[in-house]
């Protein structure tokens, strides 16, 4: 029961993180790689606003979520926009992306320097609730209520609102929508933003957790954001939130049965096995290039 | 002096080895990040099965380990790609790196490979030897650029289904490409291997993989030279910030990655586009080798195409629906019909694009939906577009000798051997190409890209480029749309000789005039089946037809003869006078998704 609920809290993590991948993925065709620089970042930010602000831990999150949202901005203008209508553009978008976020990780170091760092000691509230025999603590309910609200809202924003439609629509044709009065570039800039917010609140939830903070907790959680996106489906948000759940409690059985140096055997193995027999992914609609 | 740089001189050669070993998909327009885990699987077998160096010298001792490593890395190239060659784009990316991720995590958890610690190896690599594998890995790649290989590879990355409907098998060079990859990861993995003394599985991580591929794509992907000059850049910017005194820490890798970003911001073709770069003409002296005969084509009146039946549905919707239509050799058959009336569909079933949902079709003896469509372009059908679909970034030139793939004959091997029959063969093909430029009046735009034409010039290579293949049958999707009247009748002069050299076309065209001019038989379809076929003649005052195309004559007093040819656009035909069961009009666009189902979104390259 501990493990099971251990594995939620981390896969809720996974979920947030990998929802902002395949958000642009899904709506702008493109793999943003400097995804995990923005995780890291924020974590890094966070712990600073913690530290040095004298903020509580639920203050910081929002203001991490704006931080986040405002490099989403920064890696659109600088990374994307500058490729658009480039017949390679999917190539360089990904080369330029790991670029942005190779400036990113350098910048993190000269602020912070490259050592592991921490919340201050009394950061965390030390309630804890027994749920099924099992300990849980405030901090881990937090980081899943927060996750799965931040995952609903935009679920709600996507289906319902006006921006979401426009999404939609770009991410249907863009030439089309252009042509029906849909701000292409501003949807775009948008959709950025808001997957580098979710994405950096992750990366906060990540270092609440686990109580560190490392210049390479991005690159950790690249790959099993790319491993979570195909095995929901690309694009689908859905997709993505059961695909985190999942390897996160695939992780945590897989660490209690099978030892933990297998641990990205299990991931990249179910990854493999679900190209092969699904490549849309679980809940992945398959897309049919127009000619 | 050398011996100073020596590190670093071999550094830019490994980097540029395992760079190449991306460029070898790359130019294929496959995206793939397994190279780090061939590298790793090479380098552990090279290294562990190969005897010791103090046993029979080094070099015997590298050269076996590298003998080991390129196949084992080939080897597990086709294990891997026979099940991943079918996907596209991020998805293949995401798939073999998960392959290289579990390679390493099972190389980290074996007793032989020492684990995490690694695998002592003794250094034999000197940097001679280093940069005598890049020269031949180079050279490789050099040799393959212009041969029929190389076009074929850049033909298929430029765009997939064109370099089907070229006769290319999109599969077999795929794999190819990929199997290439995985021998020359090898190289890289056992060269590393006995350079760095020690090795461990978490050389050849994520990181490793991205490097390798940041490499290729920095330097160049289309152009054989890019993965060295890749290499360069990527090992000599942080050696030259040293030399000048950045300090090390947080500055250097901030340095490095702005340069990465502006060279991919600002060189769209890496750094080898700042290369000049020769285009190839054949020279018009010498003797013009005359046209070789490509293949045999049926005799005039034989049966070339045949359908029985004919139906294509999409989800409850009849594009096409019962046709029956028989073209001899020698026959200009003119498909014409309002837009939606299945015509391009019917097209795309007969050169093997779209499989039929009912009936049967044989094709110069190929039969309809079992074949694929390369087999189909083998037999001698060729087509152009509704939409062009060109190589966009080679040169017309290129464009065309794609088109000839099939009528030219295999060159990379020979080409690597400098033997004098490929040269001979790559200069006939030339010719061959040059002639169909010059036939549909592009020979002046010879070195010009393809996507840098203008929209009519765009649609008269395509012509040329289907010519290339020297086919029986000639298939034209509105070959003469957004052509002003000059150049429709010219392009009408051009299917007539063509026509009078014993080619048989089939067409699809709006421009009513024109078809009526240029062809010996006229098929009109409407709601996906055949309301009239005949000579143009009888076609033109026939009432089904008029009908169709004006509405019915009580309705539209001014519904006369259609023979005036200026009816250009009969989509303003359909109109309120549609029959009741006009759902049998196809969805829009439909006819023109000739994609298989894929699992790529749109712009995946």
């Amino acid at each position: 029961m501990q493990q099971l609920l251990n594995g939620i809290f981390i896969g809720s993590i996974y979920a947030l993180f990998a929802i902002g991948f395949t958000l642009v993925f899904g709506i702008l065709d493109r793999l943003n790689l400097a995804h995990p620089a923005v995780f890291a970042a924020s974590a890094f930010v966070g712990i600073e606003l913690v530290e040095r602000g004298g903020l509580s831990l639920w203050a910081a999150l929002p203001l991490v979520f704006v931080v986040g949202g405002v490099l989403g901005l920064l890696i659109e203008r600088l990374a994307f926009r500058p490729l658009k209508g480039r017949a390679d553009a999917h190539f360089a978008g990904l080369i330029s992306s790991i670029a942005l976020a190779g400036m990113l990780i350098a910048l993190l170091q000269w602020r912070y320097g490259p050592d592991t760092r921490r919340f201050p000691p009394g950061s965390f509230p030390d309630t804890r609730f027994e749920v099924f025999g099992a300990q849980v603590t405030l901090v881990q309910v937090v980081i899943l209520a927060v996750s799965l609200a931040l995952m609903v809202g935009l679920t709600y924003m996507v289906t319902r609102t006006r921006l979401g439609r426009g999404m939609r629509a770009v991410a249907e044709n863009p030439t089309a929508a252009r042509v029906l009065g849909v701000d292409v570039d501003r949807v775009t800039a948008v959709t950025f933003a808001i997957s580098s917010a979710l994405g950096a609140v992750a990366g906060v939830l990540f270092a609440i957790n686990v109580n560190t903070a490392q210049l390479g907790m991005g690159a950790a959680i690249e790959l099993k954001g790319l491993a979570v996106i195909i095995v929901g489906g690309m694009g689908s948000l859905p997709g993505a939130l059961i695909g985190g759940l999942l390897l996160g409690l695939a992780e945590v059985f897989a660490v209690q049965y099978i030892g933990s140096s297998w641990i990205d055997v299990i991931a990249f193995g179910l990854l493999f096995v679900i190209l092969l027999l699904r490549p849309q992914g679980l809940l992945g609609a398959r897309k049919v290039r127009e000619v | 002096m050398l011996a100073q740089y020596a590190t670093t001189l071999t550094f830019i050669a490994l980097g540029a080895i395992f760079a190449y070993s991306f460029y070898a998909v790359l130019i294929a327009g496959q995206l793939s990040l397994g190279q780090a885990g061939f590298a790793a699987l090479s380098a552990f077998a090279g290294a562990y099965l190969a005897p010791s160096p103090a046993d029979v010298g080094d070099v015997p001792s590298l050269l076996i380990a590298v003998a080991i490593g390129m196949s084992v890395g080939a080897l597990a190239a086709v294990v891997l790609g026979l099940p991943t060659m079918h996907l596209r784009g991020v998805f293949l990316a995401i798939a073999t790196l998960g392959f290289a991720e579990a390679v390493r995590v099972v190389l980290t958890n074996q007793e032989w490979t020492g684990g995490a610690q690694g695998l002592g190896v003794p250094r034999v690599l000197t940097v001679g030897m280093a940069w005598l594998a890049l020269g031949l890995v180079a050279y490789w790649f050099w040799r393959m650029g212009r041969s029929r290989y190389g076009r074929a590879l850049a033909a298929i990355r430029e765009d997939e289904l064109a370099a089907r409907a070229m006769g290319i098998d999109v599969g077999r060079h795929r794999l190819a490409a990929f199997v290439t990859a995985g021998a020359v990861a090898g190289l890289y993995g056992v060269l590393y291997a006995y350079y760095v003394r020690l090795i461990a599985p978490d050389d050849f991580d994520f990181t490793a993989a991205v490097e390798g591929l940041v490499t290729a794509v920095v330097g160049g992907s289309t152009m054989f030279l890019g993965p060295l000059l890749g290499s360069g850049f990527q090992t000599i910017v942080p050696e030259i910030q040293r030399a000048v005194g950045v300090e090390a820490g947080w500055i250097r890798p901030f340095l490095a990655s702005l340069l990465l970003l502006v060279v991919i911001l600002f060189l769209p073709g890496g750094l080898a586009s700042l290369l000049p770069r020769r285009t190839r003409m054949p020279g018009t002296t010498g003797d013009q080798a005359g046209k070789r005969a490509g293949r045999t084509h049926p005799a005039a009146g034989e049966t070339v195409v045949s359908l029985a039946g004919l139906g294509k549905e999409y989800g409850g919707v009849h594009a096409v629906r019962d046709v029956d239509l028989e073209v001899r050799a020698g026959e200009v058959v003119g498909l014409i019909g309002p837009n939606g009336a299945g015509k391009t569909t019917l097209v795309n079933m007969i050169s093997g694009l779209v499989p039929p949902s009912t009936g049967t079709a044989t094709v110069l003896g190929a039969a309809i939906g079992r074949t694929p469509v390369h087999r189909i372009a083998a037999a001698g059908v060729s087509r152009t577009f509704q939409h062009a679909k060109l190589f966009n970034r080679l040169s017309a030139l290129e464009n065309v000798l794609v088109g000839a793939h099939l009528v030219s004959r295999p060159t990379f091997l020979r080409r690597l051997l400098w033997l004098p029959s490929a040269r001979r063969d790559e200069r006939a093909a030339l010719l061959q190409a040059a002639g169909c430029l010059e036939r549909v009046g592009l020979a002046d735009q010879a070195a010009t890209r393809a996507e840098a034409l203008s929209y009519g010039d765009q649609r008269r290579l395509e012509i040329a480029r289907a010519l290339a293949s020297d086919p029986s049958l000639l298939i034209l999707d509105e070959p003469a749309a957004g052509m002003n009247h000059v150049e429709a009748q010219r392009l009408s002069e051009l299917i007539t000789s063509l026509a009078r050299d014993g080619l048989t076309i089939l067409f699809i065209e709006h421009n009513v005039g024109m078809v009526l001019r240029t062809c010996t038989r006229v098929v009109v379809l409407n709601f996906g089946e055949v309301i009239a076929s005949g000579a143009p003649g009888e076609i033109a005052s026939d009432p089904a037809v008029i009908e169709a195309y004006l509405g019915s004559a009580d309705e539209d007093p001014a519904g006369g003869s259609i023979a005036e040819g200026t009816l250009d656009d009969p989509a303003s035909a359909e109109r309120a006078d549609t029959p009741p069961d006009a759902v049998a009009n196809v969805r829009p666009g439909a006819a023109g998704d000739l994609e298989p189902p894929d699992t790529t979104p749109r712009n995946a390259t």
